[in-house]
């Protein structure tokens, strides 16, 4: 895969859900420490996984952002605990692999296109 | 291309006078709700609730608010007034009628937002899933997320739990706006129809908890199946075999790109693993809301509600099969049941509790009132879209299947809601889609509005005697936690208890109505208590609060005297001893 092929936004959420994932575990002030955490663990998913969704209505794809977000952290969540390995520090690591490994499979489709 | 429709009329891109005046109206009302709101003095002591101690500047903000609203609403020829106008009107009425308690109070209401929170530390505390604790970590997908986001965003518990009926409403309002771009092109509809949502919502089911959660997710799907995964269906030519055979072959795909409707399936299907894993009645409403879209010819693919049902299945059998071993799912069916437990069993308490109680009756029958004309109306001008009559009927076909402890009408009624008020909104509006009501027509629209924001905040914070807390009964709640050995029974007197927020597996809790009903008298349910107390190895804890007295008070089930001389006889047992007290809360220590 060519980077240069990459559109801007992908290459953005995949380095934010890296670097806000480092921030999250490192620890910040409250208000930073839950923007920082939502971000990660809501919104950078949700957006990352909506935008494979080729959806043309901007609304239909905010809800996408936030449904998607917000469903994928639950079942990550609950499939940690399940597995008896659930830590808010684990479920952080893999919401950001899921955010990248999305922004791959964008990235596929863009160059594919 | 998309089923979404595109917007008829156009708003104009410039600002105007009246769309200024219309926003600074909603600020204006904001302020004054929101002053009003806090000079109410706690506790609240009105068998009506908040309604009947809220001052006359609340309900002049809730007036400029609803005027401002129909104002913008009617804006021009053009098309009502900006967006950004119109969504600032939506924050402050969501603020207004969702966040009035906020402003009260700093405790959030009710007692299950509590437990909630107990169950999410709980999970996070012992890092597994035990399903025989209760029915909670049976469904545990809103907890294990709710116990993610509290570890990783370093929020205060409680003060989420304030904020949540906001929080979720809101939520809840976006995905309303999308389902209803699917189903109606006239900009004002669409904006009536969000507003309706909440004057309606009075069932109070937006705290902090698993079915607010299931019930966006809920929108989310349904936005999706009237939206990528819609179906488009030859004219329907009769009930013979060959003719419902061609029409059900004559289905085809609305969205023509495979790809998106590829996409669109796996995040439906994702949707219903986690409602399916997150709350017991969303995942049935799901089921029913897709198999009548499908058996309707609006939903591809066509086994989509089969699938459905198998992870529900799959769900039920395997990690909530235990709760289902001593709980079988139709164990309490029946009309006769249901009838009983979601209306006359609710019906009964003090002249107030059952004046609210009539009001949120009279709330439903209205809302349900104006569809019904909408619907026939919209049937007589051929413009009656088949998906939203499926959506509004199908969640009433749980009704006779679970009384779900009473609370079936309530949720039906909300699953309901979005549906409803699509179709009262074309009663409300001119019969001609885009045209702008007259004078006289606006001025319907407000009283209307008026109408249904009182009767919503009756409905909603009627129960406000018995919960909204006051700060006494929290500090007494931190003194018992903090008193209370591993072990202990904690035994408040009623439901609701602001409770098991911080060590949910530590204790036995226990009400004095759960022990002993229907008999409170001090003469039959004070030896009860007292011996379950009593012969609890680490001893136990007696909780009595104004709010809890005032919860069976209220609801008939005992009088202020009756109450007075139950703590009396308890009081006067050996081995039992105040421990803390205060203006609005007593603990007493019993040792065993």
């Amino acid at each position: 895969m060519n980077f240069r092929e990459l559109s801007r936004p992908t290459l953005a959420l995949g380095v934010a859900a890296v670097v806000l994932s480092l921030v999250t575990l490192v620890g910040l002030p409250t208000p930073l420490q839950t923007l920082a955490a939502i971000g990660v663990l809501i919104l950078l998913p949700g957006q990352a996984l909506a935008r494979l969704i080729p959806t043309t209505d901007a609304a239909l794809g905010v809800l996408l952002v936030l449904g998607l977000g917000l469903a994928t952290l639950t079942a990550v969540s609950t499939a940690m605990f399940y597995l008896t390995v659930w830590s808010w520090q684990a479920c952080v690591v893999a919401m950001a692999v899921i955010t990248v490994l999305a922004c791959l499979a964008r990235a596929r489709q863009e160059v594919a296109s | 291309m998309t089923s979404t429709l595109k917007e008829t009329i156009r708003p104009q891109a410039r600002w105007k006078p009246r769309d200024v005046w219309c926003a600074v109206a909603g600020a204006v009302s904001l302020a004054l709700a929101a002053w009003a709101a806090s000079t109410v003095v706690l506790p609240v002591n009105s068998d009506v609730g908040l309604v009947g101690v809220l001052p006359f500047p609340f309900w002049a903000g809730v007036l400029i608010l609803n005027v401002a609203f129909v104002m913008a609403l009617r804006g021009d020829a053009a098309g009502p007034a900006r967006s950004p106008v119109m969504v600032w009107l939506l924050v402050v009425l969501v603020l207004v009628l969702f966040g009035a308690a906020v402003f009260v109070t700093d405790v959030p209401r009710g007692e299950v937002a509590f437990r909630h929170l107990g169950i999410a530390d709980a999970l996070s505390r012992n890092v597994a899933i035990d399903p025989n604790i209760d029915a909670y970590f049976n469904w545990p997908g809103f907890f294990a997320l709710l116990a993610t986001v509290l570890g990783a965003a370093g929020l205060d518990p409680v003060t989420l739990a304030l904020w949540a009926p906001v929080f979720n409403v809101g939520l809840w309002l976006v995905g309303v706006a999308v389902v209803t771009r699917c189903l109606t092109s006239d900009p004002r509809r669409r904006w009536l129809v969000l507003w309706l949502f909440c004057l309606g919502n009075w069932q109070d089911q937006d705290y902090l908890s698993p079915q607010a959660f299931g019930f966006f997710l809920y929108l989310v799907v349904v936005a999706l199946a009237l939206g990528p995964l819609a179906a488009k269906a030859p004219p329907f030519r009769g009930f013979r075999r060959a003719d419902l055979a061609a029409w059900w072959r004559g289905r085809y795909p609305a969205e023509p790109r495979p790809g998106y409707r590829v996409a669109a399936l796996a995040a439906t299907l994702l949707l219903i693993v986690v409602i399916s894993a997150s709350h017991q009645l969303t995942p049935f409403m799901v089921l029913i809301a897709l198999t009548a879209l499908t058996l309707g010819g609006r939903l591809l693919p066509s086994r989509l509600p089969l699938i459905a049902g198998v992870v529900l299945m799959l769900w039920l059998v395997f990690p909530a099969s235990t709760y289902l071993v001593g709980h079988p799912p139709l164990a309490d069916a029946g009309l006769q049941t249901a009838i009983d437990a979601n209306v006359v069993d609710r019906t009964n308490g003090t002249a107030g509790h059952v004046l609210v109680v009539q009001v949120r009756i009279a709330l439903t029958l209205l809302l349900w009132t104006l569809a019904a004309i909408g619907t026939v109306r919209d049937w007589r001008r051929r413009r009656l879209d088949i998906r939203v009559l499926l959506l509004t009927v199908t969640p009433v076909f749980l009704f006779p299947a679970q009384s779900y402890g009473g609370e079936m009408l309530i949720r039906i009624s909300l699953f309901a809601l979005p549906f409803v008020a699509l179709q009262a909104s074309s009663v409300l509006l001119p019969t001609n889609i885009g045209y702008r009501p007259s004078s006289r027509a606006a001025g319907g629209l407000v009283l209307t509005c008026l109408v249904l924001a009182g009767m919503t905040v009756t409905g909603r914070f009627g129960n406000a005697q018995y919960d909204v807390f006051t700060d006494d009964e929290i500090a007494a709640i931190t003194t018992l936690d903090r008193m209370a050995p591993p072990g202990s029974a904690i035994i408040s007197a009623a439901h609701p208890t602001p409770w098991r927020n911080t060590d949910y597996l530590g204790h036995r809790y226990r009400t004095i109505e759960d022990l002993c009903p229907p008999d409170l008298s001090a003469a039959t349910c004070g030896p009860v208590v007292y011996h379950y107390a009593k012969h609890n190895a680490a001893g136990s804890y007696l909780l009595l609060m104004s709010s809890a007295e005032s919860s069976l008070v209220l609801q008939g089930q005992t009088t202020p005297g009756g109450f007075d001389d139950l703590e009396a006889w308890l009081d006067a047992q050996d081995g039992v001893e105040l421990a803390y007290s205060n203006n609005n809360a007593r603990v007493y220590r019993v040792e065993p």
